[in-house]
């Protein structure tokens, strides 16, 4: 299966517990407890998450930490700025036609 | 960062012209005829059915003799104030969502715009069409950038 960003967001529970992480880093087990569905769920999700790089894990002691990987979440944004150029051309167009009906408005009182 | 902002554009202008104006520009077919395609391109309202449940359709003749279609749904109107729709654009990208915020502010009008892009079938879908190949080299350079 796929494993990178897009495949991370796909799922609204990974959603969350990016969320979750991007505050601060936390055990699984303390991830698991914010979550009504099941630990091991949880821990799927967890194990796709470090798997697609948008989060890692370290061990310290006999607890494993979750930790956020800011870099990798990048391309999303990318991604999605593709398209702001766009929607800035299109927003120009209807400002530019606007100020034409505008005009036109004032010329009629 | 929430994880929806990643997936979400925003514009925010003011508008020189009165929030009566701005509504019927952005609402009536026969102005969105005028400047919803790009510079010097005719596009045709198939469909305007201005109400909640109801679809928009615009087409416009693409060079290579095929139409780009833009259309959607309107799931929320509240007039003067707000307009939410879903909204695809073949073949470019499908299933992002639209709202548009307008406010009085005096003589202007404050104009808020969100794309929110989709979530998990959209990916799912586009995966299925390849379509992350071509941000694949976007990708590459920008993964060389931030690992320096």
């Amino acid at each position: 299966m796929r494993r990178d960003v897009f495949q991370a967001i796909a799922d609204p529970v990974r959603r969350d517990i990016i969320g979750i992480l991007a505050q601060e880093a936390l055990t699984v087990n303390a991830v698991a407890e914010k979550f009504d569905i099941s630990r091991p769920a949880v821990s799927k999700h967890i194990r796709i998450l470090n798997e697609c790089g948008v989060i890692s894990i370290s061990k310290k002691g006999r607890e494993r930490y979750c930790h956020i990987v800011p870099k990798n979440l990048l391309p999303v944004s990318v991604w999605v700025e593709q398209y702001r150029k766009l929607w800035e051309d299109k927003l120009d167009s209807f400002e530019t036609y606007l100020m034409n009906l505008q005009t036109k408005h004032k010329d009629n009182e | 960062m929430s994880s929806t902002d990643n997936r979400t554009i925003t514009i925010k202008r003011t508008f020189d012209a009165p929030l009566k104006l701005v509504w019927e520009a952005w609402t009536q077919p026969e102005h969105i005829a005028q400047w919803w395609g790009p510079k010097g391109a005719a596009i045709t309202v198939v469909e305007h059915n201005f109400t909640v449940g109801g679809a928009w359709k615009y087409t416009m003749p693409m060079p290579n003799g095929q139409e780009f279609i833009s259309e959607g749904v309107y799931s929320e109107i509240v007039e003067f104030e707000r307009i939410c729709t879903s909204a695809d654009f073949r073949p470019m990208t499908e299933g992002v969502e639209l709202q548009i915020i307008l406010a009085e502010n005096g003589n202007k009008t404050d104009f808020t715009f969100h794309v929110i892009h989709p979530t998990e079938e959209y990916c799912k879908q586009q995966e299925k069409m390849g379509i992350y190949n071509g941000w694949g080299s976007a990708f590459d350079r920008l993964d060389a950038l931030v690992s320096k």
